[in-house]
């Protein structure tokens, strides 16, 4: 943008001439992120497709014998009575209602931090900061306990619960509110006549949008991914994510101990790849809002 | 920002570390919590038979796959009875439920499978019921002694045996006929097959070892004729991998065996460890008597290339046998019908209809005399290994197990911490005899911390 603005005369040329000019380093390094990134997913792809004698005898990094892959997510959506279905509905009731509604909650905490002055503001800010830094891992027993002495253990409750609580997406909310709703709009506003609650719903949602999006985005990754917590308060597999799912078939085929066990190597690695997909489509979907959400948060003011 | 009070970010801290602790507590420690209500044994093991025919709901943790058929036979033999059997996790995941749930004092199951090595640690700490208070000390003879032994804990029975595992040498035939190999029977033959393993390809070995699995090393240091872990009374533990004369038997194979290269130090399950297994770069896996399960599941296209023989000994004089791994089946004192939850694990793993479906339906290698002998088991032929009797190796090995081991009442710590000391010498060949002296000066401090007497007895 600099180079561009300044020096008119000329300045085509030397922008045009830098953009034919190639780096070999840059581009080494990019091929190389690019491997890096991408060898894991072809690895998943490859293997997910391979027969089960053929996954341990043929070359990981490619293709085995025959394509397997349709007959292994046949396999996968059918053993156990079909569970991975079951799994694959509770990661999005958990993803969808949990991140959607941590969104939620963080949308209306961060505008009223952001906007009105009450007693006890900086603290409660600061108690949201201090909640940051303790991992979640660190309260998932004491969440246990908790939950327990209420009853919700082993319900979808406990999952659901403390899933809405995001003290990040509130910091985020609160510092892009604090930019994005000017105050001279809520001030005409209430002059106007509308009252707290339609002021924030009219005016303030939509102006904070953007911001809500990507706090969605973070939540919805954060809640797809979760593992520690459904781990320890959900003791039935009806209630499992994918997460914990996947993990129990994983140390099923990785135990003698565990019985006749079935070959599902194959299982879990197909159940990986489909459980990615829709993590995929998220983010090419609401990528754009991100990347709108974030220029527009910077240039408002 | 910059205004945040530090007193906001210590407390916070400080919640963190507290809690932390919390999770890593494990609730090992000595102190008694809620015991059962022990019953005179008579009138008990009454209130067991007769519980089998009033209307009951019972839950059942367990991780073992095609263990819901034989539960099934239970229900339609007394349908009374409901079981819910439910996979809440393996082994240590669901160790730290289990402990969780009754330390919360609601949520535990009814019945829990329980691995031996970690039942001395539920036993102690009067996490599980004590099943002689139910008579189910009769049950004893019915018991290979090697999985009875595991079970009974300071005089008391804390879980019905269900599988065992008893160490067997699994072997590529087809690899050793090539090299000329015959199966060796001492350690000493063993370490010259490995080399010739390599001598005929430097990439090759004749088997592996898990820098990970403590339960592999303390297997073979039994077998060696150690017994690092001793447990009297409920507090008294002693602990002398650093001077047992079975573990420096151990020591002195293995040593060579990792210091000359001549296996592969390498966790097993892994992807690389089964290509191993079935491309013929590992020739050998040493482990108990529920292996064939994996290799035929996992890589079928080795189908006909392996027989078992008996493990390799010290002293070809006096043979000497371990289990490795296996379960039993606990109840939780939690439990709100605690003698038909008695009678429903006793029926489970020791009814012949059941010990039978386990073994044919579940794929469990046998815990009971009865089936241990039965010809129709032993004399089994098995197409995959080439149709070796394999059954009749593993009975023999089951009976040769040596008794007098014990797992240390916190044994899922001690085992959690043997990558760190142990694993690192296997994995980088450093000197075992130190390591072993970091895992014991390890496994002495938590258990002191817990409240343990710990002494380094010899």
């Amino acid at each position: 943008m600099t180079a561009v603005a300044a020096g008119r005369p000329g300045a085509h040329r030397s922008a045009k001439a830098r953009r034919r000019r190639r780096s070999p380093a840059l581009t080494v390094i990019m091929l190389v992120m690019f491997v890096y990134a991408v060898l894991p997913l072809f690895w998943l792809l490859a293997n997910a497709s391979k027969s089960g004698g053929d996954l341990f005898s043929t070359f990981g990094l490619w293709f085995g014998g025959d394509f397997h892959l349709f007959a292994n997510i046949g396999d996968t959506l059918s053993y156990q009575d079909g569970i991975f279905l079951r799994w694959f509905g509770n990661t999005v009731l958990y993803s969808v209602v949990g991140a959607g509604g941590a969104a939620l909650l963080a949308t209306i905490g961060g505008y009223a931090l952001a906007k009105y002055d009450f007693p006890g503001r900086r603290l409660l800010f600061a108690m949201v900061l201090g909640a940051i830094s303790i991992p979640g891992t660190a309260l998932a027993v004491p969440t246990y306990l908790l939950f327990s002495r209420v009853g919700i253990v082993d319900t979808p409750w406990a999952v659901l619960i403390p899933s809405l609580c995001s003290p990040f997406g509130l910091y985020l909310m609160r510092v892009y509110a604090a930019d994005a709703v000017p105050d001279s709009i809520l001030e005409s506003a209430r002059i106007d006549g509308a009252g707290e609650f339609r002021i924030f719903r009219t005016i303030a949602l939509r102006l904070l949008a953007p911001g809500f999006v990507t706090v969605l985005l973070f939540a919805l990754v954060a809640t797809w991914n979760n593992y520690f917590l459904p781990l320890i308060v959900l003791n039935t597999p009806d209630w499992f994510p994918l997460t914990v799912g996947l993990n129990q078939w994983n140390a099923q085929a990785n135990s003698g101990t565990s019985g006749a066990g079935d070959a599902t190597y194959q299982l879990i690695l197909t159940g990986s790849l489909l459980s990615i997909v829709p993590l995929i489509i998220a983010f090419l979907v609401l990528q754009r809002f991100w990347q709108s959400g974030l220029a527009t948060g910077s240039v408002k003011q | 920002m910059r205004t945040l009070p530090s007193r906001v970010v210590i407390t916070g801290a400080a919640a963190a570390l507290s809690l932390s602790l919390a999770s890593c507590g494990g609730g090992s420690g000595g102190g008694a919590s809620d015991a059962a209500p022990a019953a005179a044994a008579p009138s008990a093991s009454a209130a067991v038979q007769d519980a089998l025919t009033k209307p009951a709901e019972l839950t059942f943790w367990t991780w073992v796959t095609g263990i819901e058929k034989t539960v099934a036979r239970f229900e339609a033999k007394y349908p009374n009875i409901k079981v819910n059997v439910v996979n809440a996790g393996q082994s240590a995941d669901q160790y730290t439920k289990l402990q969780t749930a009754i330390k919360a004092g609601s949520g535990a199951p009814d019945v829990a499978q329980v691995e031996y090595f970690a039942l001395p640690q539920f036993a102690l700490s009067k996490q599980v019921v004590n099943l002689a208070d139910y008579g189910a000390g009769a049950l004893k003879d019915k018991f290979a002694a090697s999985a009875w032994a595991q079970v009974a804990i300071n005089g008391g029975v804390y879980g019905i045996p269900q599988d065992t595992g008893p160490m067997a040498m699994f072997y590529r035939k087809d690899i050793f006929d090539k090299l000329k190999i015959e199966p060796p029977k001492t350690w000493a033959e063993f370490v010259e097959a490995a080399k010739k393993v390599k001598a005929d390809n430097p990439d090759n070995f004749l088997t592996t070892v898990d820098p990970g699995d403590a339960g592999g090393v303390d297997s073979m240091i039994w077998q060696a004729g150690g017994t690092p872990f001793k447990t009297s009374g409920e507090s008294n533990v002693s602990v002398s991998l650093a001077t047992d004369p079975g573990v420096k038997q151990w020591v002195s194979t293995w040593s060579t065996l990792l210091g000359e290269k001549l296996v592969d130090p390498q966790p097993g399950w892994t992807d690389e460890w089964w290509k191993g297994m079935g491309s013929g770069k590992y020739a050998v896996w040493l482990t108990g008597a529920w292996a064939p399960n994996g290799i035929v599941n996992s890589i079928p296209k080795t189908r006909g290339k392996w027989a078992v023989a008996p493990m390799p000994q010290y002293d070809a004089a006096q043979p000497m046998n371990a289990e490795n791994g296996g379960s039993s089946v606990a109840v939780i004192p939690q439990s709100k019908n605690i003698p038909a939850a008695v009678a429903f694990a006793e029926w489970l793993n020791s009814d012949p209809e059941a010990v039978k479906s386990l073994n044919e339906e579940a794929g469990l290698f046998p815990a009971t005399k009865a089936l241990l002998d039965d010809p129709a088991f032993r004399d089994a032929p098995l197409d995959f290994f080439g149709g070796q009797k394999i059954n009749q190796v593993l009975s023999d090995a089951s009976a040769a197990v040596r008794p007098g081991w014990q797992y240390l009442p916190f044994q899922v710590y001690a085992n959690s911490v043997f990558k760190d000391t142990v694993g690192q010498a296997i994995d980088g060949g450093g000197d075992l005899n130190a390591a072993l002296k970091a895992w014991q000066d390890r496994i002495t401090a938590f258990g002191t911390e817990q409240g343990f007497t710990l002494s380094s007895g010899g």
